[in-house]
């Protein structure tokens, strides 16, 4: 062995599976941010020790990262009213309202939940303290990254048996080039407490650069927590959502996804089932168009026994769009009568779209339940005549197979506003002309 | 109604019908016999507008539009109905909204408003009865699970619904049984009318003597090689088809 091949071999034991370009690129990004943002960003507790991820590590093999590897601006406009959207982006919806814009807090947009078993405030305003690293953030270097930036965000704590009376809608807008919007929401919710939440994030036709979301969610015992979860952003933005549920026992967490729209999407969805009893519900849809990348990557760790997860994930993918599908369930030794559903459908409209779909489970326990599907095919052209011999119009008949085939999942988002506008706005994505609404006929 | 002249067509490149010539007026019911690999069922779907079949040649005259010139959706919403041989299963559709949207396409090229919730149900009520489908069967996924009986009684009630000017019945009788058959043959009887065409493709008698046709075409090799009236099936019933093939080619 030379004396030069040594360095290089300890470096790799120190730091496995590092892309040296990547990594490089990953820490020019870094200090740009530092620069860009002064003061933030230095005192990260995990981002030195992580490799930057590239195409050779398992989780991010399909997951184009170099656009991250860009330019940055600070931001300008920091309001609803300087940018021009909605501070609500759900028409008729009855709920509080928490408004980001570029990733600043927007008040005047905003309607806080006022109520003595709630605090709600951002984070800038918060005088708790600051929720501890998690195992995310110590494990992936977005998160990391995530960690070291956000300075903005939710804190929100609900005490014990309080129900919120109306759900609480967190919108973050993206408003121009050149962005990087980090926000961290932390949410408590105290034994058999129980809230709805709407994460909907937006875009106009020019924004670019990044969004990182970081939210924890801790459900105490007997709590009930719902998340709907809607990514409708144009422009040509990279968008990171992480999100990390910890259930204590006899807990309901659901979390349903849709992305509508977003240019390059990544949802890194990880559920942790701690206590006995509890049910977990994970649905997502997502529908890419043109060149858009919609990744989602769940993780239910099943630790105690006596507990449910459900999963559905459906995709169809439109044009030369590519879509990741990757469902980690794990059930630990101590899991018995553990019962895991996961189901993953797709369809590939075109023969340029794309999807990598992976399973995987590992199971420790022998006395549980799990079932897992996976399907990749095309619409069924069969189908599509049938419907058409009887005078539907070709698009209509799209949408009627579709409806059909992201229907129990969109059924599924708790907030019935939230459901009636994702239709609408699929509808006019694609050029639908109607979403028929179902019909009980007597 | 229906004036189809010298058609020909093809899937790929092995041409099936090979210049057929037929005339249907209002009120008729045509029925269509003829042995396997004729060539049945691909002129019912060159008439439906399934793209599979490239037309080579001639033409296909409705009420003075050119039909061929239409897409599914057009012909359908202009009148025309295909009962499907096999129809199709869509799971997560219920056969309720499929209608509903099949009656506002149709309600939209006459420049109708869509129908009225109440109005669409009491039709849909009206029209089941028909063909004895039970409510079950129409809040269900489209022809999911349907026994072969309920997909044709299901077609049927589609034609109902939508009262077609032109109904061509793709081998309706493959796969029922005598009762089922007698209800779906009523079905159809009580929709003829003066103004009603019908085309009626078989390989059976059985179901002619349910659906008494005016008019019976025999089909060989792409072309109708003899027309006659309802006792020629009765003849071919009797003879089958080989006799009419020896008496074409000689």
């Amino acid at each position: 062995m030379t004396g030069m091949a040594k360095p290089i071999v300890m470096d790799l034991e120190r730091k496995p599976n590092i892309h040296l370009a990547t990594q490089a690129k990953g820490e020019a990004l870094r200090a740009a941010l530092v620069a860009l943002r002064s003061g933030t960003g230095l005192a990260a507790e995990y981002l030195d020790a992580l490799p930057v991820p590239h195409r050779r590590v398992e989780r991010w093999k399909h997951t184009p990262v170099a656009g991250f590897w860009s330019t940055y601006e600070a931001p300008q406009v920091q309001t609803v009213l300087a940018a021009g959207c909605e501070a609500c982006p759900v028409p008729g919806l009855h709920a509080y309202r928490m408004v980001f814009v570029n990733g600043t807090f927007d008040p005047a947009a905003s309607d806080l939940p006022v109520h003595n078993g709630v605090q709600c405030a951002p984070i800038s305003m918060s005088d708790s303290p600051p929720r501890e690293a998690g195992d995310l953030e110590a494990t992936e270097w977005f998160a990391a990254l995530n960690q070291a930036f956000a300075i903005e965000g939710m804190r929100l704590h609900i005490k014990k048996g309080v129900v919120l009376d109306r759900p609480l809608l967190v919108h973050h807008h993206t408003h121009g080039p050149n962005s990087a919007n980090f926000l961290r929401h932390e949410i408590t919710v105290e034994a058999n407490a129980q809230v709805q939440l709407i994460h909907w994030s937006t875009a106009d036709s020019q924004a670019s650069g990044m969004v990182n979301i970081m939210t924890h969610i801790e459900a105490a015992t007997g709590s009930h927590v719902a998340l709907d979860k809607v990514q409708d952003e144009a422009g040509k933005l990279h968008h990171l959502a992480f999100e990390q549920i910890n259930q204590a026992q006899s807990t309901q967490v659901r979390v349903h996804t849709g992305t509508i729209q977003g240019q390059w999407v990544r949802n890194d969805l990880n559920f942790r089932l701690d206590g006995e009893g509890c049910d977990s519900v994970l649905n997502g849809f997502f529908l890419p168009s043109g060149n858009e990348f919609v990744d989602n990557h769940t993780t239910v760790d099943h630790c105690a026994a006596n507990c449910t997860s459900s999963e559905q994930y459906q995709g169809i993918l439109y044009g030369s769009s590519s879509g990741v599908f990757n469902g980690k369930v794990f059930v630990r030794p101590n899991a018995q009568q553990t019962n895991a559903y996961q189901q993953n459908g797709n369809i590939l409209v075109t023969d340029k779209s794309k999807i990598n779909a992976k399973p995987e489970l590992e199971i420790y326990a022998d006395d549980v339940k799990c079932s897992h599907g996976c399907t990749i095919g095309q619409f069924d052209e069969e189908a599509l005549f049938y419907a058409r011999s009887r005078g539907i119009s070709e698009a209509e008949a799209k949408a009627m197979l579709v409806n059909a085939f992201i229907g129990d999942v969109l059924d599924g988002f708790a907030v019935p506003e939230v459901r009636m506008e994702l239709e609408h706005r699929l509808a006019t994505k694609h050029g639908w002309d109607t979403w028929n609404d179902t019909l009980e006929a007597g | 109604m229906v004036n189809i002249k010298e058609l020909q067509a093809s899937i790929g490149d092995t041409p099936i019908l090979k210049g057929l010539n037929l005339e249907i007026k209002p009120g008729e019911v045509h029925a269509i016999m003829g042995p396997n690999g004729a060539g049945k069922s691909t002129l019912a779907s060159v008439l439906a507008g399934r793209e599979h079949y490239a037309v080579k040649g001639g033409s296909v005259d409705f009420d003075g539009q050119d039909l061929l010139d239409m897409d599914a959706t057009e012909r359908a919403r202009s009148g025309l109905f295909l009962a499907f041989q096999y129809p199709v299963e869509i799971p997560g559709v219920s056969n309720i909204n499929f209608m509903r949207a099949a009656i506002n396409g149709k309600r939209e090229h006459q420049g109708l408003e869509p129908i009225k919730g109440k109005d669409f149900l009491s039709l849909v009520k009206e029209k089941s009865s028909l063909v004895e489908l039970d409510g079950r069967l129409r809040n269900r996924s489209v022809n999911e699970g349907f026994s072969g009986g309920e997909k044709k009684r299901n077609e049927i009630f589609q034609m109902a619904m939508l009262e077609p000017r032109f109904a061509v019945l793709d081998e309706t009788d493959s796969g029922l049984d005598i009762d089922a058959l007698r209800i779906v043959a009523s079905g159809v009887n009580a929709m003829r009318s003066p103004e009603r065409s019908f085309l009626v493709i078989t390989h059976y008698q059985r179901l002619l003597d349910y659906i008494v046709p005016d008019f019976v075409h025999v089909l060989v090799d792409g072309k109708i090689v003899m027309s006659g009236d309802k006792d020629l099936a009765l003849k071919l019933e009797d003879k089958g088809y080989d006799w009419i093939k020896e008496e074409t080619i000689a």
